[in-house]
């Protein structure tokens, strides 16, 4: 989830243009190659990313927020948006892909925040909770990409060769 | 914009999918790979300038496709009728750690020939690469297998406990050479900043390149680890880069270490938490898949003569991990950014998540 559908998309097909098609002097072959090609540009213009584990993330970063803004209450810290940010706007993935991306620097900065010597100096058991809770719920966001992720395939890849 | 500015420097460059896009259409970044004729062409002036005399060159071959150096094995023939096999690696300018120099590997080959620690002689290097247009060098073939990191050997447990065994007394060996008045001493730093905390700063600011995503503990933990790297037992020559895959074998004996790009001086704890990463051991906490990690330590420290410390090791099996995901950020940077249309580096994109979870955890135990 790292990197865009469409960048996704048009890597595969210039890799298959550039790296299969030379190599590939068979008819058939070279059939099945323009043929993925062609079902490619089509995922291009029917599919994205799916909206929900998106979603499912920015709700874990609104609880880790919400639970900040519970701890951090007597201390003074970097800014917490209006909770839940996904309230009124639309389930669309790429506006819910820079919330979450948005929702990632905004862990980041309280992360660095809650650490430091401002953060310790105010409330250290404060600090060092909301520490440990930013880490654990980022954790719990990868866990959702986690989910989607394929069986490592990194010996086939590596080698090229089947099985592993 | 004001508040990314307090944050981690990694935060400050992560890119806006806009300026993604911007940046991806510059020409200048479209990658290069050069192809086999002309590399062959630039090998030949190369040997018959470096050798004296006319060389001949046969089977002129590539052997991996790999992700950063690209290797070439051949014969060169001279015109007095020797031959010798060897092998050409080349550095090429859209490889996952452009821009290469091929000093630290050709200092490497220089000081440890005729140590205990086994390595290809090396033959000829050009840093310039004016005949090829990008850093390479040249070595002696030495026969033997790499075996496959990333999947269970089919190799019996016996002749892996051998293999292992050596890996460790090589290691050992390694760590335990004074690199004070070799060539590689050339790779200690001037600074006032220590040998280990260069090595760590420089895979931060691998991190700090502009990509897609920002990982807020890839950013904090990054700090972390510079702020409290430990002092070395010993400062010694470290791989970089020292794990199964990373050596040949023939006949139930190691026949040389390879990969020495990444080769620097440090905290030998580096190298030891590097190999016991389970990813390059079948995915086993167990060293090739059969050494128990006590034994490991244990016969390390007779090899080495270097005590082990377990605060350290902890801290340096983290380092490993943030190493791996710095690594993987380059691969995502190439394909995302750089649109370097290789999938094998989108693939990589996706192990991200897996990684830090993995670091978080390493970094709750160094503390």
């Amino acid at each position: 989830m790292s990197t865009s559908f469409d960048r996704l998309i048009d890597g595969m097909i210039e890799a298959l243009q550039s790296h299969v098609l030379p190599r590939s002097g068979d008819e058939f072959v070279r059939g099945q190659i323009f043929s993925t090609i062609f079902a490619l540009n089509g995922l291009k213009l029917t599919a994205d990313w799916k909206a929900a584990p998106l979603l499912e993330q920015v709700r874990v970063q609104d609880a880790a927020l919400s639970e900040v803004g519970r701890l951090a209450v007597r201390m003074k810290h970097p800014p917490i948006p209006a909770l839940p940010r996904t309230e009124g706007i639309a389930a669309d993935p790429v506006v819910v892909e820079a919330l979450r991306d948005d929702g990632d620097r905004i862990l980041g900065e309280l992360l660095f925040w809650a650490s430091s010597e401002d953060a310790r100096g105010a409330d250290p058991s404060a600090a060092r909770e909301i520490e440990l809770l930013l880490r654990r719920s980022i954790c719990e966001q990868l866990k959702v990409e986690l989910a989607m992720t394929p069986k490592s395939m990194l010996h086939q890849i590596a080698t090229g060769e089947e099985g592993g | 914009m004001a508040r990314l500015h307090a944050v981690g420097k990694l935060m400050q460059v992560a890119v806006a999918p806009k300026e993604r896009s911007s940046q991806s259409q510059d020409p200048a970044r479209a990658p290069v790979v050069p192809d086999e004729t002309t590399v062959r062409s630039a090998l030949e002036r190369h040997l018959r300038r470096e050798l004296g005399s006319e060389v001949e060159i046969d089977g002129f071959e590539r052997k991996s496709s790999g992700f950063s150096w690209i290797t070439y094995s051949f014969v060169a023939k001279t015109t007095a009728g020797a031959s010798r096999k060897l092998i050409l690696r080349v550095g090429p300018p859209n490889g996952l750690f452009a821009p290469y120099s091929v000093l630290p590997q050709v200092r490497a080959l220089q000081s440890l020939s005729g140590t205990h620690v086994p390595v290809p002689g090396l033959v000829s290097f050009d840093q310039e690469g004016a005949e090829l247009g990008c850093p390479f060098f040249v070595c002696e073939h030495v026969e033997g297998d790499v075996p496959v990191p990333w999947a269970g050997s089919k190799l019996s447990e016996e002749h892996r406990r051998d293999i292992a065994g050596q890996f460790i007394a090589i290691l050992g060996e390694l760590h335990r050479l004074d690199w004070r008045g070799t060539q590689l001493a050339s790779l200690q730093g001037g600074s006032e900043e220590r040998d280990e905390v260069r090595a760590i700063a420089g895979w931060c600011a691998s991190l700090e390149r502009p990509t897609a995503r920002y990982y807020p503990l890839l950013d904090w933990g990054g700090r972390w680890l510079l702020e409290n790297c430990p002092l070395p037992p010993r400062r010694t020559i470290v791989h970089g880069d020292y794990r199964i895959g990373n050596f040949l074998e023939r006949e139930k004996r190691i026949t040389a270490i390879l990969d020495w790009e990444l080769v620097h001086l440090g905290d030998p704890h580096e190298d030891l938490a590097w190999a016991l990463m389970p990813t390059f051991n079948g995915r086993s906490k167990k060293l090739y898949g059969v050494l128990e990690r006590d034994e490991v330590v244990d016969r390390y420290q007779r090899a080495s003569g270097v005590q082990i410390s377990a605060k350290s090791l902890s801290y340096y099996e983290a380092f490993a991990l943030y190493q791996a995901a710095a690594i993987q950020m380059r691969a995502v940077r190439a394909f995302e950014v750089d649109e370097f249309n290789d999938m094998r580096m989108a693939v990589m994109a996706s192990q991200m998540a897996s990684i830090v979870r993995a670091f978080d955890r390493a970094l709750e135990a160094a503390v």
